[in-house]
């Protein structure tokens, strides 16, 4: 049989993948790949999802939009592709055996991202600073208006040049019939303030892990420097606190998976940065299971003298002194108790599958896939509106997610081509 | 005459504010090679592009060259737009007048407008001189061909016939199954190991699309993507099969700990394989059993956590302590690896369901005590401070999986790379089951370390990227690039300059580079289905024999020569 | 006071994602250099950077991508090898190893290819200005 005559191209029924993140990402290339028509579902202004906010990528540190913004052209310019952005689901149901129906809600992109040409006039004449440039590495790129700040007084559609601004566009419905669905919708960080012992929220330079990557990130505001939130100086000591609502019963049993490796590449970073500060990382297991990670955690290049204390603090708290927070543990490998005094610290762990944060709005409908009492998408054998891949299925790192989702790939493709 | 049509952008003043659109387009018409020369208000809206195309028509040109904002931005749409139109991609010129010169030069009008100005002269220098490269078209092959019929082989084999793709499935043993067969039950769902293979393996014996070659043996490997040619020895005859695509699903090796821990030299020390070979046919007897983790791995030596080993013991241990009563399961360890929700929580079943953990530091390793066969363990409980020694009548070592040492020789034969471990290398992490050859791709433990869950995911990974390849029934190798669109090039041999030396043949990450005998020597070729058109070979070159035809030395030479035109101040 | 020209090569990746990046925040830069973008750093010929040397451009730099992060396999590896030892070659002559700037992975935010280039200006305003001693040899228009 020719290849082109494959029974299951003829079958133009749509995949729907939701979530535009690595994972998202990997499926919609391979079934497109495959031939497959790809409807990609984003709630975000841009695909990348977690990994775009990152700025390194471990074990390779190597930046982490570089990789990234390849995959997400080649997505947005695939002829079997359509990406939605600013979009959800809002409800999947089943119709006929074999297909689904999905309402999709598009939230109004009021500056046309096809015609903006990047000029940044409409940013200069916000008088509410509502409008900023899209994400940084998207090709072309274009302005943004954050709607919760836009008073729609119209001046920046006056004097956008190409006519890319129209105030009035509103929220869209699409309905679409499609035959599979992909659930790829990652993780949101968890609010952990009601863990009394972590301190979350406490004081400024108390901050989540995805909020440091950003403090110190080479894109960011601080140029890659390592300095406190609350004075701006370079910190002496930095603790980084893992297991920060994982691995706990009150919270999230499960073990968030990439928080490991992730401390470990941001202690690095900062020590690559500013040899003089002090990092400490409290952990309980290092979990270090992929490819090169175990070598990563050893890597000792000069001055990467990273304290490795098994523990989990009992308490956190900013001092009163004003001078930096306080931090209360016991070494279980000396068993000895300390407090000592940093400057900064980091929480690593309070990581969820979004589909949890989401209920109950999560997507009513027969159809919405059946979630455990952690949020992870349940995959029921036979049914394919459940197929999932990424941290929507488990807690999963970049070469996970994307194996999973072209395994969902596979699983979708295969099945048309086999209705029996 | 060749004719060029420069197309300038003042991109609604963004551009014209800072740049001298005057004195560019009075400049520009001094030289005779530019057949029209128009200013416009926004390329890439809708009018600027119906104007350029009916310019183009009007004109005749041959050559398009586009002066407007960065290839990043809609530079590269407005490139492509204008190819739609009927000029060829590379007859196509884009300078970034805009990021590159008015957005930061606007304090200096004077130095923005000879930039572009001098930008321009060299963007028509490019035009001028840039050439195409070959190319070629393969027809593919429409089969697989899978080395490996372990999990991940298995599932890579069935989900590519599933998709109506042939398949030859080679496996070195006798029987498929890989590593599977050796196993009891699998973690986390406590599966029987060989009803998870059995559809795997009954599907392969009636789907009339796949073949299976028992005991094979590679003697060689030709041909590139879309059309491999394999040659190998299987059940004494000797066989040579064509395919589109390699999937490489060999798997790994079980590490033997000789000399570790009293391994071959007490008795009742064993291996975990050992274990699964003792419960599968009931000859396992023990009261006390003791499972020691990071055998031979984690060390200097072996500097990596083989994944599985951790879950594994969690699987045996709990078996062990439900099957014995009485008995004691204690697992020691340098930290329990397992990531994730369901392995995690199978580790606290596990710790409530009666087997005991004790840690120990790596420079402290436990102590096998026993007159001919093992009596007991001492182990420092780093948690607690304190010896403690355990009773033991057998001691199960948990060792890595080790790479194939036949990966090496592999690994040159299909032209991919092995890492520092041995185990065959990925492109990217974010592309972990694609090498540096297009149509190969790895998945299992001939990757990295899994369990047979993980390998059947890679499998089914790796088979929905070989449909990419096999479905289409030919490919151009001007279309395996390594970014969004088209390569930018395949590199070229001028073969009478060419002295044979070499260099682009060691420099070519891709291995693309060759050497032919000729008459006189050696000459140079290039694959250009692995050539990616980086240019290593092009720097390496004593004589500039091997170019890139779109980024020539004559061109380079010429982009230099306009760059300060006038060498003003 | 000599006012330097000066000729980069960026890879069309880390390097030229630097050039836009400091485009797009409207760095202020001397107008002096020309960006000449290749698919990677490892296309850039001795040849090529001795020719602008001679040809009077006071200095040149090559961006290219950090390593190991190279899209074609770690060729940035072999031309830092190469172009290192074009650095010293350059000192034995006289030229002087501050005239060919080699940046890999260092200059792909806006603000760093703005001090890269700023000071590699800096740098070269306080040498002597390169004269053209030799023109581009066969190339005509």
């Amino acid at each position: 049989m020719d290849a082109s005559e494959r029974d299951y191209e003829s079958k133009k029924e749509i995949v729907l993948v939701i979530g535009g993140g690595v994972a998202g990402i990997g499926a919609a290339l391979d079934l497109a790949g495959a031939g497959q028509t790809v409807h990609l579902v984003e709630e975000s202004d841009h695909l990348g999802g977690q990994v775009s906010k990152l700025d390194k990528l471990y074990p390779t540190d190597h930046c982490a939009f570089c990789p990234l913004w390849t995959d997400i052209k080649r997505c947005m310019e695939h002829p079997l592709i359509t990406v939605h952005t600013l979009s959800c689901v809002k409800e999947l149901n089943k119709e006929t055996a074999g297909s689904y129906s999905a309402l999709l809600l598009h939230a109004p992109r009021y500056i046309d991202e096809k015609k903006c040409t990047f000029c940044g006039r409409c940013e200069q004449e916000c008088a509410e600073s509502a409008i900023h440039p899209g994400w940084e590495h998207l090709c072309p790129p274009s302005f943004v208006i954050d709607e919760t700040l836009c008073t729609k007084c119209g001046n920046c559609a006056r004097i956008c040049p190409s006519g890319a601004i129209d105030l009035e566009r509103a929220v869209e419905e699409i309905r679409l019939s499609v035959g599979d669905v992909i659930w790829a919708t990652g993780f949101k960080e968890a609010d952990i303030s009601h863990l009394g012992e972590y301190g979350s929220g406490s004081h400024p330079d108390i901050m989540t892990s995805m909020e440091f990557e950003e403090w110190i990130s080479e894109a960011g505001s601080n140029r890659g420097a390592v300095i406190t939130r609350s004075n701006g100086t370079p910190p002496a000591h930095i603790a980084f606190i893992q297991c920060a609502g994982a691995r706990d019963l009150r919270m999230i049993p499960s073990c968030s998976a990439v928080c490991c490796m992730h401390a470990l590449k941001q202690a690095f970073w900062v020590k690559r940065r500013n040899r003089k500060i002090d990092c400490y990382i409290f952990y309980t297991d290092l979990r270090t299971v992929g490819r090169d990670y175990y070598r990563y955690s050893l890597r000792e290049f000069e001055g990467a003298d990273i304290k490795l204390v098994r523990g989990r603090p009992g308490l956190i708290h900013p001092l009163p002194d004003g001078n930096g927070i306080a931090v209360q543990f016991e070494n279980t490998m000396t068993r000895e108790r300390e407090i000592r005094r940093f400057d900064m610290v980091v929480l690593n762990g309070n990581i969820q599958p979004s589909l949890i944060q989401h209920r109950p709005a999560h997507p009513a409908g027969t159809a919405a896939p059946r979630t455990d009492e952690e949020g992870f998408v349940v995959e029921e054998s036979g049914n394919t509106s459940d197929c999932a891949c990424g941290f929507g299925l488990q807690p999963a790192d970049v070469p996970e997610s994307v194996i999973q989702a072209s395994a969902a790939a596979m699983r979708i493709t295969g099945k048309r081509s086999n209705p029996g | 005459m060749e004719t060029i049509a420069v197309f300038l952008c003042k991109c609604f003043g963004e551009i014209d504010t800072a740049v001298d659109f005057d004195f560019l387009t009075g400049e520009l018409s001094n030289d005779p090679s530019v057949a029209v020369i128009s200013t416009i208000d926004s390329l890439c809206l809708e009018s600027g592009m119906a104007k350029i195309v009916s310019l183009i028509k009007e004109t005749g040109s041959d050559r398009v060259l586009i002066a407007a904002c960065s290839p990043l931005a809609k530079g590269g749409f407005v490139a492509d737009s204008i190819a739609e139109a009927g000029i060829e991609r590379h007859k196509i010129g884009l300078v970034d007048i805009r990021e590159g010169c008015a957005w930061i030069h606007g304090d200096d009008p004077g130095g923005a407008s000879r930039k572009a100005r001098d930008l321009i002269h060299m963007g028509i220098a490019s035009l001028q001189n840039g050439e195409m490269s070959d190319d070629m078209t393969v027809t593919v092959h429409p089969g697989a061909l899978i080395l490996g019929a372990g999990p991940a082989g298995l599932a890579a084999a069935v989900s590519l016939a599933e998709t109506g793709f042939e398949v030859a499935l080679l496996e070195r043993s006798k029987d498929p199954g890989g590593m599977l067969r050796l196993i009891s039950r699998c973690y986390p769902g406590d599966e029987n190991a060989s009803e998870k293979l059995d559809p795997y393996i009954k599907e392969i014996e009636k789907n009339p699309l796949i073949t299976f070659y028992p005991q094979a043996k590679i003697m060689s490997m030709e041909g590139d993507t879309g059309d491999f040619t394999a040659t190998f020895s299987s059940q004494g005859k000797d066989i040579s099969i064509r395919s589109g695509v390699i999937i490489v699903a060999t798997g790994a090796k079980i590490f033997f700990p000789a000399g570790l821990y009293g391994y071959g030299e007490l008795k009742n020390v064993i291996t975990q394989m050992e274990l699964e070979r003792q419960i599968l046919n009931g000859s396992l007897e023990t009261k006390n059993t003791v499972f020691i983790q990071c055998v031979g791995a984690r060390d200097t030596k072996r500097p990596y956590c083989s994944t599985i080993c951790c879950p594994i013991s969690l699987k045996n241990a709990s078996r062990i302590a439900g099957d014995v009563p009485g008995g004691s399961v204690f697992v020691l360890h340098r930290g329990i690896m397992t990531p994730g929700n369901t392995l995690e929580k199978y580790y606290r079943d596990t710790l409530s369901g009666g087997v005991q953990f004790i840690r120990f530091e790596e420079d402290n390793p436990p102590q096998i005590g026993g007159g001919d066969h093992v009596e007991y363990v001492e182990v420092f409980d780093a948690i607690n401070g304190i010896k403690r020694t355990i009773e033991a009548d057998l001691v199960v070592l948990s060792t890595p999986l080790v790479p194939n040492t036949d990966n090496v020789n592999l690994a040159k034969m299909l032209g991919v790379d092995v890492d520092s471990y041995g185990f065959f290398s990925e492109i990217y992490p974010m592309h972990p089951l694609e090498t540096k050859t297009d149509g190969i791709f790895i998945c299992g433990s001939a990757r990295w370390p899994v369990s047979s869950d993980d390998a059947i995911l890679q499998g089914k990974g790796a088979a929905i990227k070989a449909v990419s390849y096999l479905r289409q029934s030919e490919i151009a190798a001007s279309t395996l690039s390594r970014v969004p669109g088209s390569k930018s090039g395949h590199a070229r041999v001028v073969a009478e300059s060419c002295t044979g030396c070499g260099n682009c043949v060691a420099a070519c990450p891709f291995n693309a580079c060759g050497l032919e005998r000729m008459n006189s020597g050696f000459v140079s070729t290039v694959n250009m289905m692995r050539c990616k058109g980086c240019g290593n070979c092009v720097s390496v070159c004593p004589n500039g024999s091997i170019q890139i035809p779109e980024h020539n030395y004559r061109m380079v030479g010429e982009m230099i020569h306009m760059a300060f035109q006038g060498w003003e101040l | 006071m000599n006012q330097p020209k000066i000729l980069i090569f960026a890879c069309k990746w880390c390097g030229l994602i630097g050039a836009d990046a400091a485009g797009k925040r409207r760095a202020s830069l001397p107008s002096r250099f020309r960006v000449i973008p290749v698919e990677c750093a490892s296309l850039v010929e001795t040849d090529a950077i001795l020719r602008a040397l001679a040809g009077g451009i006071d200095g040149v730099a090559v961006l290219g991508c950090h390593m190991g992060g190279c899209r074609y396999n770690n060729a940035n590896h072999t031309a830092v090898k190469r172009l290192e030892l074009l650095q010293d070659l350059l000192d034995t002559t006289g030229i002087g190893r501050n005239r060919l700037l080699l940046s890999f992975g260092t200059a792909h935010e806006g603000y760093q290819f703005e001090e890269l280039i700023q000071g590699f200006f800096d740098e070269l305003t306080s040498l002597p200005p390169l004269d053209p001693w030799l023109s581009p040899f066969g190339v005509t228009r």
